[in-house]
């Protein structure tokens, strides 16, 4: 059973006629016009990710996009059909993935997520709205649809598909792949992710206060929006310098401040969830100390770098290591680590360290705030290329 | 003979001294729960309350015991709803305590001799591998307080009115003992009993389970007392217990509405937010605590079942009274690796 979300309500896989280009004008005003939706005072106010979106999607955002897509040496085309699964419960994914996609030209199927949450819903009213007055070929090739476990849509689409962009994870990714793809087409997968997090000692000894209360308002933005749970939501965090306990005590003591002001609740149902896997922890020896200052905060000290948990803890968990420098990080770091949020650091002990990872584990080097601020660079790709097919011409 | 006999200040006395003891037992034999302790910092208590409590789910994510492999002698098992497993580890002397302290507290209703027994479910029951760890092991481990045992549904799950007919035609007359989950024995027991007018006065029901599936059908712990009492079966007594903590059971006075601990066992009840205890009167986590496990540190544990404390000495039996109210929702995460519990 196919309930159809968004655009036009006949079979998805039907050939379409309708061709848009790379960067097509009625796609940019169609998203331009979606962003000052979701840039309305009253929608960001009440879902501020709404906002986030909005802000990606205004007119400039969206060239910069195109221009990415263009180059010299070769004619650039839509890739062609694509058939997008993204996550349940983080509710905008679904639109950047589609918005850049659409940008591209592509025709486009997202599957909607059946427990998708209010924001998906807010948006998909928006989206609905803007199509109204929208040239008619948008509605024609592009589709959101919600349906259940049904193999056989799942088998259709992936047999439709140029690209299929799969979100959600190993197990995500694995269930979709059951589905053959034609010859011709392509997985752009997104699997399980770590994000993690660093504090200078000395950077942050040296800010004043607004500036660390800054950098905490940020981290915890980032840690607490999605409970923790997205991938780019940082999770353990490392302490680079020495003798750091001065450090950690003031960073627990203005997280709990802040969370506390923001009105985050973590119910007893999620406290016990975070006592039973840092319990866990601790039973391993992975974990050498425990502090439950509040149900919102747990605070964990890491018996060594590599203890550190790849899995989730619940929302408000946060193992704790000290580390001389973030070089003394690069062999901890694997394929599957995402975003790496700091504060406190010089650029070039940054850019240092992303040149020793060499590309062997973390995508997204970003200060703390901005984890879940989504690129059009992710998990690695460059997404505006992925959707994209190249021609060259040789003429002599 | 009865294990409800200490009042709560000498309990706590008696507790307080015995599980301290077995923290040190733990901490000595079961290096996980040393750890556990050791990262809490954890030194020395002076209430029951201050007693080192582990989430009951943790025996679902690790293997917690104080003895070593060529001593364990059984290993029980329940299935959760979502597939996890707890696994309980007893060595000889462990199972023989908690077959003889489970005996104690029930003999305190049935009394010395052995009843006869109608057991309120289906002998089908017990071949069936799946359902089998929490009600088989919960019905075969009652079955050991009985005698000449009639099984009330038939190996399709029907009542089987003749079974229990010439059960009550044998052993109606003097006490008798009825077994069985509560929601089994109101679908099965209470309505069949109802229908056909049969006498069920000189039974004594021993009954457990979650009260879940009643109240959506608005069948309250009163309405099932005052019912079963419309159809002669006064004497009820529902119990609450779990794997966790085999052999400590909590147990309804005769006077009902209220589960009591047994002399070895007492209960906690914490606000989940502060964790401190909260008073009598006030709903919040049940945390369990037993001098039976001495295989397996569970002697304190925190469940996720709301609960109330009702009163103190001042009910059928001494030391605590209380309720359970239902259980805490799992917690949900959102977040990205989720797609797959749909995906298709």
């Amino acid at each position: 059973m196919i309930r159809y979300r968004f655009g036009a309500t006949t079979d998805l896989t039907a050939p379409i006629d309708d061709r848009l280009a790379v960067g097509d004008e009625r796609v940019v005003d169609f998203l331009a016009r979606l962003a000052r939706k979701l840039l309305a005072p009253a929608v960001a106010r009440r879902q501020p990710e709404l906002g986030s979106l909005g802000y990606f999607l205004r007119p400039a955002e969206l060239n910069r996009a195109v221009s990415r897509m263009r180059r010299e040496d070769a004619f650039v085309f839509p890739r062609g059909n694509v058939f997008h699964v993204p996550p349940a419960n983080v509710d905008t994914i679904f639109v950047y993935s589609w918005a850049l996609s659409a940008l591209a030209g592509n025709n486009n199927v997202v599957r909607i997520s059946e427990r998708s949450a209010v924001a998906a819903d807010t948006i998909l009213a928006a989206l609905n709205e803007v199509l109204a007055d929208a040239d008619p070929v948008i509605g024609r090739t592009q589709r959101m649809v919600t349906y259940g476990r049904d193999d056989a849509v799942t088998a259709a689409l992936s047999q439709w598909a140029d690209l299929r962009v799969i979100w959600g994870g190993d197990a995500a990714v694995n269930a979709i792949r059951k589905h053959p793809l034609r010859p011709s087409a392509r997985d752009l997968t997104f699997p399980d992710r770590t994000s993690w997090a660093a504090i200078s000692a000395a950077g942050w000894r040296a800010a004043d206060p607004a500036a660390r209360r800054q950098a905490v308002v940020g981290f915890s933005n980032d840690a607490y929006w999605f409970d923790q749970a997205a991938c780019s939501s940082p999770r353990t965090v490392f302490l680079v310098g020495t003798d750091t306990a001065d450090v950690r005590a003031e960073f627990v003591e203005l997280l709990l401040e802040v969370v506390d002001q923001r009105g985050w609740q973590v119910d007893a149902a999620m406290a016990v969830e975070k006592r039973v896997n840092a319990y866990g922890l601790a039973a391993t020896g992975a974990v050498t100390a425990l502090d439950f200052p509040a149900n919102s905060v747990t605070a964990m000290s890491l018996a060594a770098v590599p203890d550190a948990p790849r899995r989730w803890i619940g929302a408000g968990a946060f193992p704790f290591a000290e580390v001389g420098s973030l070089l003394d990080l690069v062999p901890a770091m694997n394929r599957q680590d995402q975003t790496f949020s700091h504060f406190g650091f010089a650029p070039d002990e940054l850019r240092a360290f992303a040149l020793a990872l060499a590309g062997r584990g973390v995508d997204r080097i970003v200060p703390f705030g901005s984890a879940l601020t989504f690129g059009a660079i992710w998990d690695g790709y460059d997404l505006p290329h992925e959707f994209t097919r190249l021609t060259t011409v040789a003429t002599s | 003979m009865s294990v409800f006999t200490l009042p709560q200040a000498v309990k706590e006395e008696v507790l307080l001294k015995d599980l301290s003891a077995l923290v040190e037992h733990h901490r000595a034999r079961c290096a996980p729960y040393d750890r556990i302790l050791a990262a809490n910092a954890y030194s020395s208590a002076s209430s029951i309350a201050e007693l080192p409590w582990l989430p009951v789910r943790l025996f679902k994510n690790l293997e917690l015991k104080s003895i070593p492999d060529d001593e364990v002698f059984k290993v029980l098992t329940s299935s959760g709803t979502t597939g996890e497993v707890s696994r309980i580890y007893l060595d000889k002397a462990a199972a023989a305590t908690q077959t003889r302290q489970l005996g104690a507290t029930v003999q305190t209703v049935l009394g010395p001799k052995r009843l006869p027994m109608l057991l309120v479910d289906t002998k089908a029951m017990l071949k069936d591998r799946r359902s089998f760890s929490a009600r088989g092991a919960g019905v075969l481990g009652m079955s050991t307080f009985g005698r000449d045992h009639v099984w009330a549904l038939d190996n399709d799950g029907h009542v089987d009115l003749d079974a229990i007919r010439g059960f009550l035609e044998k052993h109606g007359g003097a006490p008798f003992l009825i077994f069985g989950f509560t929601y089994m024995v109101w679908l099965h027991l209470y309505e069949v009993a109802r229908d056909h007018g049969l006498d069920l006065s000189n039974g004594i029901l021993i009954h457990s389970g979650g009260w879940k599936k009643l109240v959506d059908q608005a069948v309250s712990p009163e309405v099932f007392r005052e019912r079963l009492a419309e159809v002669g079966l006064v004497n009820t007594h529902n119990f609450y217990g779990m794997v966790e903590q085999i052999g400590t059971i909590f147990l309804e006075g005769p006077s009902g509405g209220s589960l009591y601990c047994p002399d070895f066992a007492d209960v906690v009840v914490r606000d989940p937010v502060t964790w401190r205890e909260l008073p009598p009167g006030e709903t919040g986590l049940l945390e369990v605590v037993s001098t039976l496990p001495t295989s397996y540190p569970g002697h304190v544990l925190l469940t996720e079942d709301l609960g109330v404390v009702h009163g103190i000495d001042d009910g059928d039996w001494p030391g605590k009274r209380f309720s359970v109210h239902g259980r805490l929702p799992r917690a949900e995460a959102r977040g990205c690796s989720d797609t797959y519990q749909e995906a298709a």
